[in-house]
């Protein structure tokens, strides 16, 4: 069972199963935009790729527990779960939208949201995580669609990428077991299905700017998208 | 259920068109299941995939939630990056919430531990205009008050705690075998049927399912704990015409286990649950601990 500690100050971070500040060796750091490998992870299916997570559900039933709270409008469990999960959203609106003013307003959109939502989360619905997440990246999207164009976008996406790709591997929520268990299904990928989701999930690209990005055709794509994330869910044990 | 070769066995394997209209005509709506999670469609298409799903049969229906929510917990699973938020963000987000919830929250302070076992909070009878933070956010707010709340519930229930309306949506007919003239499987299997899930403040949750061409619900608790000693759980009509509640019977501690059927729901607004004492009240004494709008 993990213990989480919940430190208010603004450097506050959460400690899920290790160490914060505990660093995991960087697959990406010299690889390209597109880098999602570990060198020593062998691409066969791997049997413990496929058993669920621990740590998420030690999270999620935490962020779950907190949701109930805000829908009653506890400020002292909104502020938890801010620290708990503000990272997240706001890393993945970096992604997005690079620019980090528009990215603070987007995670600030995305808190309120959750502020005012909380009592429509349904637990049978999903993951309180994958609820956020869901959230953060329409929010995302839709801002970074009316703001830049997407030519903008993909050039933007390309610059940044090496800057900021670490995320397959996650400190804050999640565990080194999960992030392993993730790089190992992205392996199982093929180049071209990683490559298409994440322009559409991190470029915030529509699956037909993905096609003109990569030059390929556009149902091509969409089944790049459908199948990459079908095998993902698959070898993570989504169900 | 979402296997590759369960989908494909009808069709070509990855035979999608170059647009959304022609994917969605030819049969291929669950297909966009992942390309829909992923947010990779545009406005226009997103709302043509939304309307087709809309009168779509339920089970296309189903199958095709059911893959979103798998793609969106395989992101939010995969997809982790992190950075750390500007100093100060929580503190300016803290200042902006709107002010309706801490007025309606007294006892709830920053910096308090909450207490362990929750009070149950008022809902305010109507939501001061005005305070929101940005427009789009303060419409859709509203708007959704005035979906969830008609008139006549605003008065009596003011003691829901976490009452959270769940996404109605289609359940699988065949889920449930039984005789067919029992008024609690005739719900259960209508075609119509809709079943959404609300919390119980104090535990568990209620699940209700809504038949509109049966006229009637049928409430099942799950993991709600036994009413104290002397008290019982009521179930109430809320009337849509704002007229006072009507009773609709118990659920003792025994009772509680099994599903209860409430007929005449059509004009009814919403269905309430409060903790009565032994032998029930002729209106509610107590704020609900349960609230599942009926929105027929």
């Amino acid at each position: 069972m993990n213990t989480v500690q919940v430190d208010r100050r603004p450097a506050g971070r959460i400690a899920v199963g290790h160490a914060p500040g505990a660093s995991f060796p960087d697959p990406c750091s010299t690889a390209g935009t597109l880098c999602l490998k570990v060198m020593e992870t062998p691409n066969a299916p791997n049997p413990e790729a496929a058993a669920p997570p621990g740590a998420p559900a030690d999270v999620n039933r935490r962020l779950g527990g907190l949701l109930e709270q805000i829908a009653r409008g506890d400020q002292t469990a909104f502020a938890e779960f801010y620290e708990l999960t503000s990272r997240r959203v706001f890393g993945m609106a970096r992604r997005v939208l690079i620019d980090v003013e528009l990215s603070e307003d987007t995670t600030q959109e995305v808190f309120l949201q959750v502020w005012q939502n909380a009592s429509k989360f349904n637990p049978d619905a999903g993951s309180p995580l994958a609820w956020l997440m869901t959230i953060s990246h329409r929010r995302a999207v839709d801002k970074v669609r009316s703001s830049q164009s997407s030519t903008d976008r993909e050039a933007k996406y390309g610059a940044s990428s090496q800057d900021i790709d670490h995320d397959s591997v996650s400190d804050e929520v999640g565990s080194r077991l999960e992030a392993e268990a993730v790089v190992r299904c992205l392996e199982t990928l093929t180049d071209t299905q990683q490559e298409s989701v994440r322009l559409a999930y991190y470029g915030g690209l529509t699956y037909r700017e993905v096609a003109e990005k990569l030059n390929a055709a556009v149902p091509t794509i969409k089944s790049r998208i459908r199948d990459g994330l079908i095998r993902l869910k698959t070898c993570l044990g989504v169900s | 259920m979402t296997d590759m070769n369960a989908q494909n066995n009808s069709r070509v394997p990855g035979g999608f068109a170059t647009d959304i209209a022609t994917d969605l005509a030819s049969g291929r709506a669950a297909d966009l299941a992942e390309v829909y999670a992923l947010n990779a469609v545009d406005d226009a298409e997103r709302a043509a995939i939304e309307a087709y799903l809309a009168s779509a049969p339920a089970a296309e229906h189903a199958a095709f939630d059911d893959r979103v929510r798998q793609a969106r917990e395989t992101l939010a699973t995969s997809f982790t990056a992190e950075e750390e938020p500007p100093a100060g963000l929580l503190d300016r987000i803290m200042a902006s919430l709107p002010a309706r919830d801490l007025a309606a929250a007294p006892g709830v302070h920053p910096g308090q531990e909450p207490a362990a076992v929750p009070p149950v909070v008022a809902r305010p009878v109507r939501e001061p205009s005005g305070l929101s933070v940005t427009d789009d956010l303060g419409a859709a707010r509203k708007r959704r008050d005035e979906r969830r709340r008609p008139q006549g519930m605003r008065n009596w229930l003011v003691g829901v705690a976490a009452a959270a309306i769940i996404a109605l949506g289609g359940v699988g007919v065949g889920a449930y075998v039984a005789n067919q003239n029992d008024p609690l499987n005739q719900v259960l299997q209508a075609g119509d049927v809709k079943q959404a899930t609300v919390n119980v403040a104090g535990g568990g949750t209620a699940t209700v399912s809504l038949s509109t061409s049966r006229d009637a619900i049928v409430v099942k608790m799950n993991d709600v704990p036994a009413p104290p000693p002397g008290k019982v759980y009521q179930m109430w009509l809320i009337p849509k015409d704002g007229s006072a509640p009507v009773s609709q019977g118990l659920m003792d501690a025994e009772a509680l286990s099994k599903p209860a059927v409430v007929k005449g729901v059509s004009t009814a607004a919403a269905l309430g649950i409060t903790v009565e004492p032994t032998g029930g009240s002729a209106s509610p004494t107590t704020p609900a601990v349960a609230e599942a709008p009926l929105g027929a």
